[in-house]
């Protein structure tokens, strides 16, 4: 064989092709994981400010079921008030309804049952509004005295139309890390974040269909 | 007596009748709600009663885990008024439909878990916090979609919006009273020694309201059968958990739930998704109620052992 045959032979864009082959395979690598840091992504991330709790994040088991009942009776809470001041006369009182009424009507997580007493057999207390003063305007649920270790207390407030919330009853859920405490001094919001009660933040269905479909 | 043209009596009398004729029946003018799950098929059933009519956008007998589009459905698509769907991870293939019959901007949705409070998979093997999509195995996420769905479907129905929430509150009891009847089945029975894992993480929703603990999940993820690495570590996890019952799932067998079985001498019990068979208003409240006597079983029968044992 002659030295001439021996001859390597460039191809005349070699230099591109491995340049070109190479930007590829950034842009593939690139574009692949941006799908797994947006489309990809699983957990949920949102901001939850020192005055608030993730309901998805930050509990779980009896007080994460004992809150998810809570968000059903907020839709529920005004059907009842219906009900129970249906046949109000003229010079009755309004009245929100009490631990019985949910009884009645096998309303977790008020409702006392073998799920109840699994969830930690939580106190659940209704205070009615005062005519006049501080507490005028809201009604709220507490529940307490929970058996389960590291369970917290809860807190249901209604704003009251009246009192000037919007033009609906206003609804919270609130979060306290003391399994047993008293009934606080307000609903207004100041006064419950003063007194270490957190501002329950859900993460629900709307939240996670953003996060699928985007905006 | 006959009454007069132009009495009070006999005005009334028109208005009442005129009244009748304008009211929505089942044949005139119905809403028509698409759904996409068979809970749904129920939930709308129950809440439109024959105010409208729904229709499953898939055949009874499909399986809606990894569905594949048929033709037919997006015929079917293109006869809805509005769709309820779950959307957060059970029926993405909805979405592949309604692009290829050309309706995505233009059949509205209601997305069913608008106003749902989510909670994370049982028992990630990354301790993630993934969320779980099956609101619908349950009862107090289930009222809350119904809750949902009735007043949505009122925007889109105000005349019959009344009639959808009284509707949707009776159904709602109804749901509550299976409830009822799980706890008189387990009144009194001790609770104590029930462990319990599940083959996916479908039934996290019932198992929390109810307050049971979910000790291992054997699925790493609905649908993705566990690598053998995966499987000993759950197999030793539900060993050092005491675990004695394994709940499987219904429709979808797997040899999987066997094996575990074999392994570890749990007992075994099967649960139902809720996910295939004919579409009829009363399969969601049934299968939840047979469900939930399925888990009053459970509970009774490991009592019963932890009881005679010596």
């Amino acid at each position: 064989m002659t030295a001439k045959a021996l001859q390597l032979v460039r191809a005349a864009g070699s230099r591109y092709e491995a340049l070109v082959l190479g930007l590829i395979a950034i842009v593939l690598i690139s574009a692949q994981l941006l799908y797994v840091a947006n489309l990809g992504r699983q957990e949920t991330e949102e901001q939850i400010y020192a005055w608030q709790i993730s309901s998805f994040n930050s509990f779980e088991g009896a007080d994460q079921a004992i809150y998810n009942s809570l968000f059903t009776v907020k839709d529920e809470v005004p059907y009842i008030y219906d009900d129970v001041n249906r046949f109000n006369g003229p010079d009755e009182k309004f009245r929100w309804p009490n631990i019985e009424d949910f009884q009645d009507y096998l309303v977790p997580p008020f409702y006392h049952d073998t799920s109840w007493e699994q969830s930690g057999s939580v106190d659940w207390l209704l205070f009615e509004p005062v005519a006049e003063g501080e507490m005028q305007g809201y009604s709220m649920y507490l529940g307490t005295n929970g058996q389960l270790d590291k369970q917290g207390s809860f807190l249901l407030t209604i704003g009251h139309v009246h009192a000037g919330f919007s033009n609906n009853n206003s609804l919270d859920i609130w979060w306290h890390p003391q399994r047993s405490i008293a009934m606080p001094e307000s609903g207004f919001r100041d006064t419950l974040v003063r007194e270490g009660w957190k501002l329950v933040v859900p993460y629900s269905g709307d939240k996670e269909v953003k996060r699928i479909f985007g905006e | 007596m006959h009454q007069p043209i132009g009495s009070t009596r006999h005005l009334a009398n028109v208005l009442a009748l005129l009244s009748i004729l304008i009211m929505p029946t089942a044949n005139a003018e119905n809403l028509k709600v698409g759904v996409t799950l068979h809970p749904y098929f129920s939930f709308v059933s129950n809440i439109v009663g024959d105010r409208a009519e729904v229709i499953p956008l898939i055949g009874a007998e499909s399986n809606p885990h990894g569905y594949v589009p048929q033709p037919a459905d997006m015929k079917r698509i293109l006869d809805m008024d509005v769709m309820v769907v779950n959307g957060i991870g059970h029926d993405s293939w909805a979405f592949e439909i309604l692009q290829a019959a050309g309706a995505k901007d233009d059949l509205p949705l209601i997305y069913a878990n608008d106003g749902v409070s989510l909670i994370p998979i049982a028992g990630d093997p990354s301790g993630a916090k993934v969320v779980n999509p099956h609101t619908f195995i349950s009862t107090v996420a289930a009222i809350q979609q119904i809750y949902g769905i009735a007043r949505q479907l009122a925007e889109y129905d105000p005349e019959n919006a009344d009639f959808y929430r009284k509707n949707s509150r009776a159904y709602a009891l109804e749901l509550r009273k299976s409830r009822a009847k799980f706890d008189g089945m387990i009144t009194g029975v001790d609770l104590s020694g029930f462990r319990c894992a599940t083959m996916h993480s479908g039934y996290d929703y019932i198992m929390q309201e109810l307050g049971l603990n979910v000790s291992a999940v054997i699925e790493p993820r609905h649908g993705v059968e566990p690598t053998a690495r995966q499987m000993a570590d759950t197999i030793d996890r539900i060993k050092a958990s005491n675990v004695n019952v394994l709940f499987a799932e219904k429709y979808f067998a797997s040899a999987l739930s066997d094996t575990i079985r074999d392994a570890t001498g749990v007992q075994m019990y099967s649960i139902s998704h809720i996910s295939s068979g004919p579409y009829s208003d009363e399969k969601f409240a049934d299968e939840m109620l047979e469900n939930l006597t399925t888990l009053a079983s459970a509970i009774r029968d490991v009592a019963n052992i932890k009881a005679t044992a010596p």
